[in-house]
């Protein structure tokens, strides 16, 4: 970029001030975009990793050499830990640092396959920026393949633990660390390739931020950063904080199992204050974490009071967008570290499930922290008279691995969505994910690849949870096992479900069944390392639906019937579900109006007093016979 | 003129662009006429009359019309794809409710997304038994009685258009064929796509996704060709013969005039090719502009061009490398995805009737909200009442205040209204907020050209920027400092460059075949056979549409991975009896294309192994190109001088006026000035200098 041209407004809008000008601020926030886009894209286009390439589970990030996160559509690490180890002042143009350790990572890293490579931005020989990426791979060594053991109870089990190291130092790779690095990893390969694929990207992106630097001038830009940060935070006070009344909400949720011990409720918790403007400390929104439950000796942990919880601020806030005016608006609203002076984190002393101690192993944290977005999620419902989604649960992990008719061995793990929430303003989506831009396995792809033939691609009927607005529905997938083989899967969910609220009804749990209707039909737990396989089985599995919005009774009949005609909804559910009596002809399914309107009647008379979220039939498995939480009542 | 004419027409969305070529002397003339969005051919028609008219022809003299049209593009941007139906395998009635699972855009974005409708909904969609396997062997037998069936129920429901798609057909089309089989007989009415004829690549919601789309514009453009061709039979009477040598061979009838469509490839195929995979017309439009402007640039003697078509709504942009638009597989319309090869255009809400605004966050955003046509920007005084990107001009005096030669005048006193009350919200003059606006933008354009030229490794420095369509040229010279440029080329006629680039264009139809190999158990006997089975596919449609043997050509490309990765690099693979020495300079080629894409590669790393995706196959058709146009030698830029006025760039200044169209080889114009011409206008910024090259293109650059 060059051309000694600057803009003239820069000079004649004199009345905001140079520095903050609201057309440059404007062109520098389209600027960290496109940077940040095309950072993602190389990576997304040279990795080798499914987890990388087809799951999409890699961020890129731009900061500030505040180590403020400026750029705004989804997380992304955090750049405190290299510069704790590596201060700024030490730091060369051509440097690349890495780190993947979790305990060392300040709370941006969450398990080890998330390897972390961040560049710093100079100009001259000043670092003024950085661009930071992680992306999960495949392999780093450890217990199993895929690092993810799910009984493992230290992180000693779950592979190699990098601190903060200066992996290209001026611009030549430190081949000693790749080489150890490459050693303990199963797949040594991609993992070369993957982190290739990471420094080049970032580089590229430390590259382009010079160049904007270089333009308009370190001062210049530097403002619009700032006003870029003020612009989120008054925008979430203004459309996010102000809807919220002034006051205490509490909810919580829970894992169910963590991999060693038997199931049991890990609970976690968030007493969510929003304070009033009279506050000493101003208008804001405390989480208060009190009442989570203890540390696990399985992998469930998150490591999250570290530097006052910058990273899980900025991980729950997406959350908080649901109060925005529309799905529109919603989307328009980025999170970037302007929302940190909105948000203050309370956790509770070192041991529980968010301040686990050294080295409790943390390989499945996302049942943690996914299940916080929905804790968060409940907390605001019971606020604002339910307007917010229902609940989804859309990570979880499951796989097939052993040696290939070829000979050869291999490892296939697919990340499969699940179903969305029931939303004031529509019914929650089919099979979708969490993690933008994620992506499934085509059949013709991992058919070519892997020893196995997908019968069934299909969605699993009734698995929605019942509402005014249906849950969306989870997959149905059918593998049939071409050879011997082992299923891994790391799920939650298998017993609890996810919550509907405001009279919806819980979606159906994950299930994975071997040989269904056969002689050796079996259910596999959902947190299992190596369940054998035969050849010519089927491998079933189903993932949550999610949860309904409003009362079920009250679902348009037709609505209703669609959903029968889609498959969505089966004639049994309709019935039991909707109160709504569908008869005709298979393609032709229609209400029968009287019957339907005598149904709901009658239910709406049986049931009694319904708690405002609705935890489905697993909660009293766990809860010791209990329908329904303390906190689920208004 | 001698009175052979070869005619480009343009269908686009106010006018219907004309450009007739001299087949002898390669004289070229230029036309418009508003559109007939309700039936295109009525402009199409009348366009091709006009033309003759001014030439003083009659429809004898027509000896082929090639044709850009939108009649696709505009039904998937409308979202009209009508009832369709879809056939896929047992067990995969879900495949377009589930698509790939991915929620576009942030993180979270899960809680509230609403997913589009389905291009098919699921009750719509039926199975049949029979499944193939990834290596083209059979896992079930079709079943023959379930299609039966299901033939049956569209037909007892009225559902005619169909698409097809089963597992792996890319490698095995057998059930696909016989499905066809089954629907010709118990369904003779239906139209019927089959993903093996539509997309030889596996990922079979894409496949499926295509198939459907080429299904759903099937009917619409077959009714609109056979419209067309009907029209042209009249313009020859029926003893008329086509004239020997010329590139006009494809028939549309035993006595039509021969009738050739723009496809997104960037080249035309015959009206009887483009029927039956309609999919390939979807870009048809911007893919003839982007041609066009890739002709002029190259014959001003510029290889490496981006190019910039602005209009009233939205700006596409292009990249051309030697004098080729580059190509996308990841393109899409609209909502729908297509994996067929097309111009890789990059759309973005930024042209003249772009709308400017305030955001909550109190920043000045421009677009992609457009005032389009009606209510117009501020200045029609039709109605508009938000100011645009015309508007910002307007108050800036950087164009005229009026449109089309005069022809529609501008109400600036509007504009300005619309400007000064959006300048009070943000606290700027409002000189200041106009240029804003403009500097947004362009700041838009800017990061579309970024992104075209990025995501293929490029430098958009090393490129020359061509500017058309009526506001493409407005903001060129911020353009060449915010992208730091070589300059800007603006063609003579910028509104009509789409036009012209349909006579430029050659046959091409592309095929392609999935063929997932290794390097290391790379077989070059079966390659070749793939390449030879492809080869006279291509051959063949040469063939139907009149090319003689020796005029045909054939480039071999293929898309290359390193085992594991899950998106391609095409390479050329050059002709040749294939054998590994010729295998392992391809895998050359794409470590080399790897390293200028994303800056490494894995050449001397043993483990990272080369694999084969794609083969394809493009079959070219050569058409002669009309000769360089050129313009008399200018006598000083002073004599097109028509005045001046107070012109704001970085204040207001005192400006000359020039007539674009008075303007010789060789002259020269230092800015600030503006030349003007029928549809469009260029700002010379202070500190550029704008030359008439010996074509009448204007080449723009720095001068200090």
């Amino acid at each position: 970029m060059s051309g000694p041209h600057r803009p003239a407004q820069l000079r004649s809008g004199r009345d905001t001030g140079p520095e903050a000008d609201p057309v440059l601020v404007e062109i520098v926030a389209g600027y960290l975009a496109s940077v940040e886009m095309q950072v993602e894209t190389a990576i997304g286009r040279t990795s080798r990793s499914p987890m990388i390439r087809d799951a999409h589970d890699y961020r890129a990030g731009i900061h500030d050499r505040r180590l403020r996160k400026l750029t705004g559509r989804s997380y992304s690490a955090l750049v405190h830990p290299v510069v704790r180890d590596f201060p700024i002042e030490t730091m060369r143009p051509g440097d690349v640092f890495f780190h993947n350790d979790v305990y060392l990572s300040e709370g941006g890293i969450g398990h080890l396959p998330d390897l972390c490579v961040t560049a710093p931005v100079f100009v001259e020989d000043r670092v003024v920026a950085f661009v930071q990426a992680f992306g999960h791979h495949d392999d780093i060594g450890g217990a199993v393949p895929g690092s993810m053991p799910s009984g493992a109870t230290s992180v000693f089990e779950e592979g190699l633990m990098v601190p903060p190291i200066r992996l290209w130092d001026r611009g030549v790779p430190n081949k000693a660390a790749l080489r150890i690095m490459t050693r303990n990893s199963r797949m040594p390969e991609s993992l070369a390739a993957d982190l290739d694929a990471e420094c080049s990207a970032c580089l590229m992106g430390a590259r382009r931020m010079a160049e904007l630097f270089e333009r308009y001038g370190t001062p210049t830009v530097e403002a619009c950063f700032q006003a870029i940060l003020d612009q989120t935070t008054e925008t979430f006070r203004r459309e996010v904080l102000s809807r919220i009344p002034v006051g205490t909400y509490t909810f919580e949720d829970y894992a169910e199992h963590d991999g060693v011990d038997p199931p049991r409720l890990h609970t976690q918790r968030i007493s969510l204050t929003r304070t009033s403007a009279g506050d000493p400390d101003g208008e804001r929104l405390v989480l208060d974490f009190a009442g989570t439950g203890p540390q696990a000796r399985g992998p469930i942990n998150h490591c999250g009071d570290y530097a006052d919880g910058n990273f899980l601020k900025k991980w729950l806030a997406p959350v908080l967008r649901n109060l925005a005016d529309t799905p529109e608006r919603m989307a328009q609203l980025d999170v970037n570290e302007g929302v940190v002076p909105l948000i203050e984190m309370r956790f509770p002393p070192p041991g529980t499930l968010l301040t686990p101690v050294f080295p409790a192993p943390t390989n499945a944290r996302t049942f943690v922290i996914l299940r916080l977005l929905g804790v968060l999620a409940g907390a605001l419902a019971k606020a604002v008279d339910g307007r917010v989604p229902a609940d989804q649960e859309t990570i979880r992990y499951t796989g097939v691995y052993g040696t290939g008719l070829d000979g050869a061995p291999y490892l296939m793990r697919e990340v499969l969505g699940g179903g969305s929430g029931g939303r004031y303003y529509a019914d929650g989506e089919d099979t979708v994910h969490v993690v933008p831009d994620s992506r499934n396995l085509p059949t013709e792809f991992s058919e070519s690849r892997f020893p196995f033939v997908v019968e069934r691609l299909g969605l699993a009927v009734d698995s929605g949870g019942a509402g005014r607005h249906r849950g969306g529905l989870g997959y149905e997938k059918h593998l049939r096992m071409l050879a011997d083989a082992h299923f891994m899967s790391i799920a939650d969910r298998s017993i609890l479900s996810c919550w509907g609220v405001r009279g919806g009804r819980a979606g159906r749990p994950f299930q994975v069944t071997v040989d269904p209707g056969g002689p050796g039909e079996r259910e596999v737990d959902a947190l299992a390392d190596a369940e054998p396989v035969r050849a010519g089985e089927v491998i079933r599995i189903r993932t949550t639906g999610g949860g309904g919005w409003g009362d079920p009774l009250t679902r348009p009949y037709d609505e209703v019937v669609r959903d029968v005609l889609w498959g969505k909804v089966s004639r049994t559910g309709a019935r039991e579900d909707y109160g709504t009596v569908v008869t005709g002809p298979g393609d032709d399914p229609r209400v029968h109006v009287e019957e339907s309107d005598h149904l709901r009647a009658s239910m709406r008379a049986g049931r009694g007093d319904q708690p405002f979220f609705d935890r489905g039939p697993g909660y009293a498995t766990l809860s010791g016979g209990a329908t329904s939480a303390e906190v689920d009542w208004l | 003129m001698s009175g052979r004419t070869r005619i480009g027409i343009d269908t686009g969305g106010t006018f219907t662009d004309v450009v007739a070529v001299d087949e002898d002397t390669g004289e070229v003339v230029a036309t418009k006429t508003p559109s007939t969005p309700a039936d295109p051919s009525l402009a199409f028609m009348a366009g091709i009359r006009k033309v003759l008219d001014l030439l003083g022809l009659d429809g004898e003299a027509v000896t082929a019309v090639s044709h850009g049209t939108t009649v696709a593009t505009n039904q998937l941007l409308e979202g009209r794809v009508g009832e369709l139906g879809l056939i896929t395998n047992e067990g995969y009635e879900f495949l377009l409710e589930i698509a790939r699972q991915s929620v576009p855009d942030g993180y979270g974005n899960s809680y509230f997304w609403v997913k589009p409708d389905r291009i098919v909904p699921v009750d719509r969609v039926r199975t049949v038994g029979g499944r193939m396997a990834f290596d083209g062997s059979q896992i079930r037998p079709f079943d023959e009685a379930q299609a039966v069936e299901v033939a049956r129920w569209y037909r007892a429901r009225g559902i005619d258009t169909i698409g097809v798609c089963f597992l792996h057909s890319y490698v095995d089309d057998r059930h696909e064929r016989a499905m066809r089989e089954v629907l010709a007989r118990e369904h003779p009415g239906a139209v019927v796509s089959i993903s093996s004829e539509v997309l030889r690549e596996y990922r079979e919601y894409e496949r499926a996704v295509t198939t459907l789309v080429d299904a759903a514009v099937k009917p619409g453009i077959r009714r609109y060709v056979s419209a067309i061709a009907a029209r042209l039979a009249t313009l020859h009477d029926s003893s008329a013969t086509t004239t020997p040598g010329t590139p006009s061979r494809a028939r549309t009838g035993p006595d039509g005039v021969p009738f050739y469509v723009m496809r997104s490839n960037g080249g035309v195929g015959s009206a009887q090719e483009v029927v039956d995979q309609p999919i390939t017309t979807v870009l048809s439009g911007p893919a003839a502009g982007a041609l066009g402007a890739a002709v002029v640039a190259e014959a001003a003697g510029f290889s490496q061009v981006v190019t910039l078509d602005g209009g009233g709504t939205s700006t596409d942009v292009t990249v051309v490398v030697d004098g080729r638009p580059a190509l996308t597989t990841e393109g899409s319309i609209g909502a729908y995805p297509s994996k067929i090869p097309m111009i890789d255009v990059v759309s973005v809400g930024a042209g003249g009737g772009s709308v400017a605004w305030l955001s909550p966050e109190g920043t000045l955003k421009v677009g992609p909200h457009s005032a389009g046509a009606d209510p117009g920007p501020m200045c029609y005084g039709t109605g508009g009442d938000r100011p645009t990107v015309t508007d910002a001009h307007v108050l800036l005096a950087r164009i005229p205040p009026h449109l089309l030669g005069g022809e529609v005048p501008l109400d600036v006193d509007l504009a300005s209204r619309g400007i000064h009350t959006l300048a009070a919200e943000l606290r700027l003059a409002p000189e200041a907020c106009a240029a804003g606006i403009l500097e947004v933008s362009a700041w838009n354009q800017a990061n579309a050209l970024r992104q075209v030229t990025v995501r293929r490794g490029l430098d958009v420095r090393d490129f020359t920027l061509v500017t058309f369509g009526g506001s493409g040229s407005l903001l060129a010279c911020r353009l060449v400092d915010i992208l730091g440029l070589q300059g800007v080329l603006v063609p003579r006629d910028p509104g009509n460059v789409s036009a012209y680039g349909l006579l430029t264009v050659d046959v091409r139809n592309d095929y392609v075949q999935t063929a997932v190999t290794r390097a290391s158990a790379l077989e070059p006997v079966r390659l070749q056979a793939w390449y030879d089975g492809l080869t006279a596919r291509a051959d063949a449609a040469l063939a139907r549409e009149g090319f003689p043997d020796q005029e045909r050509v054939f480039v071999r490309t293929a898309d290359l991975r390193y085992f594991g990765q899950a998106y391609e690099v095409r390479v050329d693979v050059p002709a040749g009896r294939l054998t590994a020495e010729l295998g392992a300079s391809v895998a050359d080629a794409f470590h080399d294309q790897h390293r200028a894409l994303y800056g490494y590669d894995n050449r001397r790393d043993p483990r990272q192994e080369v694999e084969w995706v794609n083969l394809r196959v493009t079959g070219i058709g050569p058409i002669r190109r009309p000769a360089p146009r050129r313009v008399p030698s200018g006598a000083g830029a002073v004599r097109a001088r028509t005045g001046s006025r107070r012109v704001y760039f970085d204040d207001w200044v005192r400006t000359d006026v020039y007539d674009r169209a008075r303007l010789g080889a060789g002259d020269e114009v230092d800015g600030p000035a503006v030349l003007e011409e029928f549809s469009s206008t260029v700002p010379v910024h202070p500190g550029f200098r704008a030359r008439v090259d010996e074509q009448g293109n204007l080449v723009v650059r720095r001068s200090t």
